[in-house]
């Protein structure tokens, strides 16, 4: 694919050949009484209307055009490539379809090119990234959300379409809501805008909805939360919701997935896996296994490509950690959702974390009762979100003068501690790091979050 | 990747003949098919099989059909003088009715039993029933079996309301797999429209559902059916149900006389809430018989759950006699093997679009539908109650300009039919336009 043909314009009403031909059609259909009209032969809207059609009349007050709205979030839908850490498993990995000896394991997934130019948004085929760029939105403030489908560069035989499935937001509309059988995907080229009024404060998921198994399972998945309006008032405080109770210092999005290795090489070498035997090997954090886990962030340039953290190329396509930092007596937020299938207990070694929130309602009886609860552990399934906030522990030095205390937070099914099968080298595990108040090594306050 | 169960855009198969025909008898409305099992049932809802608390079981074999076009042989309850069916009849009581089920074992050649779990005090031909043990102490089942040929009555008061399964204690990692499950539903005495004894369970009485979720090893039924021996650390599901359906059956109407062995459907079938004049929320009774946990994901707003295994989720009596409430909001519910779960629900039509009135209409250019690929259920309008052209060629299944939304299984390896995707564990919520409304009904 050289180049992206921009869609037919819908907004300047002007009439291409083929629109003059459909004139035509539609005319003949009129002129000649016909009960039933070839409906295809009526579009575009405007055509239809000339032909004096009164259905095709409010097809065009149905979709009214409007002028372009600058989207707070510019997604594609693309394949890729990214690395995880792991002894081979011959044959399925490392895949070798891969174009670069530094990635090893092909996906699917979204990248982030907001602000991208439209004759350069083609740049990003073959540029996924897992997991998906966060959405975050302000409560009562619209959120317009364009995607764009440049297609699959190692699949030009698959001609799926992409969607966004916005995860538990309430009251959704068909339209917006990304399951194509109910309303519409976004086939290769062309784009659609979701746009969203967001009610209700809290932590959900996003994840493309067209062939969903396949495309969940190969990367189309990222993390998504609303702020509460409360966060305005009593600025600069932060809240998970709108209640004082769940104020928080530092925050952290921890996306959950798996990686069964022989689907994604089945995708790369147009094979088809069955499902029913679905059995990954990888476990992932925010696209990453342990000990990549905990290795920094990457970023995106100025143009909108992906760098990786520094001597970490690799993780280009992988660019958020995992890594909890903290000082000591801080409120830390997890915002932890589940995208892989499987159902994971994660465990927070030597620290106790308060559950507020799941699937994005934070845990109130109808009475205004607390239901909030201390726990060590927190189980999702598939499709489930969690709040908890934990406080920092003081800090004791115990790895010496300048370092961080270290505690676990990781899978306690065990299994996804492994990668790629193979025993105790990582996998759905991550660290946090606590750092004393008032000394050199003290973080300054969070500006973003998972840093 | 291309699979034959595809509905969209140039991924159309044969399978679209075969969806048109589940969701003829969808669509129109007032045509009730004809049920061999039940005579004519309402298309969409939970269905009550029984008239009385005392109810007379036989055993059945049989078959169910499957999406991908396979036919499972399968073993089940009927009521007495009935064909096979799949699952088992839903029963329904009333709190404090003294329930007697017999279960005549007329044609399975293996012993069977049946528990009832979160009942108290069950009896089994009068005595409290007891787990089964051979002469050398070994188990042999978890109540009181009736041998082939044989009869064993059970009893018990149904103590509280609730959502409950009642199954197979005999063997039950064959048996339940191959059929021998139902759904148990004890209502308030005295409030029908309660899910349980607190006013804030009523629900719209017409909009009950059960989603009675099982999971199904094919390989085990054909040995049971060759009478072969069959290793079950080898067991694997390759088919994951609904009311005993798989999608897109799981979206015909009750009674489909095209799925003679299976007559439950699993469409939810609603209209927007209105605070005036449809205020009660709509109730889904969750229960699963499989083998690992199903975190059930049903698109377009949270549920609230108010009940699990049988018990509100209420807390301790507060002074003013009210209770303290220990209900929550979902958009999953992960339910474990042999649990159920209540849950109220409702979508309310928040932005109010509108495609003619001022300020109203959607904010975005939504495309020509040349630029987008679209789904059977889309109407062609974004708008609720409207429709709007389709390219021709397009099998539109939308009747008046509602809404579907899927809800599903979002273990999404278990949404496939042993290999086909977009199978499995997937129903949809259709949400009609307020009435009155063009839908014809």
């Amino acid at each position: 694919m050289s180049q992206i043909k921009p869609a037919r314009n819908h907004r300047n009403g002007q009439f291409s050949r083929r629109d003059v031909l459909k004139l035509g059609g539609g005319l003949l259909g009129a002129l000649a009484g016909s009960v039933a009209l070839p409906k295809a032969l009526l579009k575009p809207e405007g055509v239809a209307a000339a032909a004096g059609v009164k259905s095709a009349a409010k097809a065009s007050i149905q979709r009214p055009v409007y002028d372009e709205v600058i989207p707070n979030k510019h997604l594609a839908g693309t394949d890729g490539w990214i690395h995880l850490p792991g002894d081979p498993r011959p044959p399925y990995f490392p895949d070798n379809m891969t174009p670069d000896p530094l990635f090893n394991t092909y996906i699917f997934g979204y990248h982030d090119v907001s602000g991208v130019a439209p004759q350069d948004l083609i740049k990003f085929k073959m540029k996924a990234q897992l997991a998906a760029p966060v959405l975050i939105l302000e409560e009562l403030e619209p959120y317009y959300l364009k995607l764009t489908n440049l297609g699959l560069q190692l699949r030009p035989d698959l001609i799926d379409a992409h969607t966004v499935h916005f995860h538990g937001f309430r009251n959704a509309i068909p339209i917006f809501d990304g399951e194509p059988h109910s309303s519409v995907g976004v086939p290769i080229i062309r784009d659609l805008t979701y746009y969203y009024m967001p009610r209700d404060p809290g932590t959900y998921m996003y994840h493309c909805h067209f062939e969903e198994t396949e495309h969940v399972h190969m990367g189309m998945i990222g993390p998504a939360f609303i702020r509460p309006a409360l966060n305005k008032t009593l600025a600069p405080r932060k809240f998970v919701y709108n209640d004082e109770s769940t104020e928080y210092n530092r925050e952290f999005y921890l996306c959950l997935s798996e990686v069964w290795l022989e689907a994604h090489w089945a995708d790369s070498h147009i094979q088809l896996p069955e499902w029913s035997d679905y059995k990954p090997e990888f476990y992932l954090i925010n696209g990453r296994a342990y000990p990549d886990t905990i290795v920094g962030n990457g970023y995106r340039d100025a143009t909108g490509e992906m760098v990786g953290p520094a001597g970490r190329e690799d993780l280009a396509n992988q660019p958020v950690t995992s890594l909890i930092t903290t000082n000591e007596f801080d409120q830390v937020l997890l915002r932890v959702n589940n995208l892989g299938f499987e159902t994971v207990t994660m465990t927070l070694a030597g620290i106790k974390m308060r559950v507020i929130a799941r699937d994005a309602v934070q845990l109130k009886g109808r009475n205004e009762e607390d239901l909030s609860f201390m726990t060590s552990s927190i189980t999702l399934g598939s499709g489930e979100s969690t709040d908890v906030i934990f406080e920092a522990p003081a800090y004791q030095g115990v790895n010496g003068v300048g370092q961080p205390d270290k505690y676990l937070f990781y899978s306690r099914n065990l299994a996804p501690l492994n990668n790629a099968g193979w025993a105790g080298k990582g996998g759905q595990m991550t660290e946090v790091h606590v750092f004393p108040r008032n000394d050199s090594i003290t973080l300054p306050d969070q500006t973003e979050p998972n840093t | 990747m291309k699979h034959f169960r595809k509905f969209i855009g140039n991924k159309r198969f044969v399978s679209v003949a075969l969806m048109l025909a589940v969701l003829t008898g969808l669509l129109s409305s007032g045509v009730q098919p004809a049920s061999a099992l039940h005579g004519s049932l309402p298309p969409t809802g939970l269905v009550c099989a029984n008239d009385s608390p005392t109810i007379t079981l036989v055993t059945r074999t049989g078959s169910i059909i499957l999406p991908d076009g396979n036919m499972v042989y399968m073993w089940g309850y009927s009521l007495a003088n009935q064909p096979f069916q799949h699952p088992a009849p839903t029963l329904c009581v009333t709190e404090g009715d003294q329930v007697t089920i017999v279960l005549h074992n007329t044609d399975l050649p293996d012993p069977t039993s049946i528990i009832f779990p979160g009942q108290k005090n069950v009896l089994a031909n009068g005595k409290p029933t007891q787990p089964q043990y051979d002469t050398g102490g070994n188990l042999l089942s978890l109540a009181e079996m009736a041998a082939p040929g044989e009869t064993v009555t059970y009893s018990f008061v149904a103590e509280r309301p609730g959502t409950f399964l009642y199954e197979s204690g005999t063997e039950p990692t064959k048996q339940v797999d191959m059929g021998l499950f139902g759904a148990l539903i004890v209502r308030p005495l005295g409030n029908p429209t309660w899910a349980y004894n607190y006013s804030d369970t009523v629900f719209k009485e017409s909009t009950e559902f059960l989603m009675l979720l099982s999971d199904l090893d094919p390989m085990l039924h054909v040995a049971v059916e060759q009478g072969q021996p069959y290793d079950l650390s080898h067991s694997k599901p390759r088919y994951w149900l609904i009311n005993g359906r798989a999608f897109p059956d799981t979206v015909a109407p009750n009674g489909a006389d095209w799925l003679p062995n299976q007559p439950y459907g699993a469409l939810a079938h609603i209209h927007p809430l209105d605070e005036v004049l449809n205020p009660d929320p709509a109730l889904v009774r969750y229960l699963n018989v499989g083998k690992e946990s199903f975190p059930f994901h049903p698109h377009g707003n949270h549920g609230r759950i108010i009940g699990r295994d049988g018990y509100a989720l209420k807390g301790e009596q507060n002074a003013d006699l009210s209770y303290q409430d220990l209900s929550y909001e979902k958009f999953t519910v992960n339910i474990g093997p042999g649990q159920t779960y209540d849950a109220t629900f409702y979508w309310k039509d928040v932005e109010k679009w509108h495609p003619t009135e001022p300020g109203k209409q959607i904010p975005v250019t939504i495309p020509q539908l040349q630029n987008m690929v679209y789904g059977t259920f889309f109407s062609g309008s974004p708008y609720l109650g409207n429709t709007d052209l389709l390219p021709v060629g397009t099998q539109a299944l939308n009747a008046c300009g509602e809404y579907y939304h899927i809800a599903h299984n979002h273990a999404l390896n278990q949404i496939t039919s042993w290999g086909v995707v977009l199978s499995g564990h997937i129903t949809f919520t259709r949400i009609d336009p307020p009435l009155p409304n063009d839908c014809g009904q």
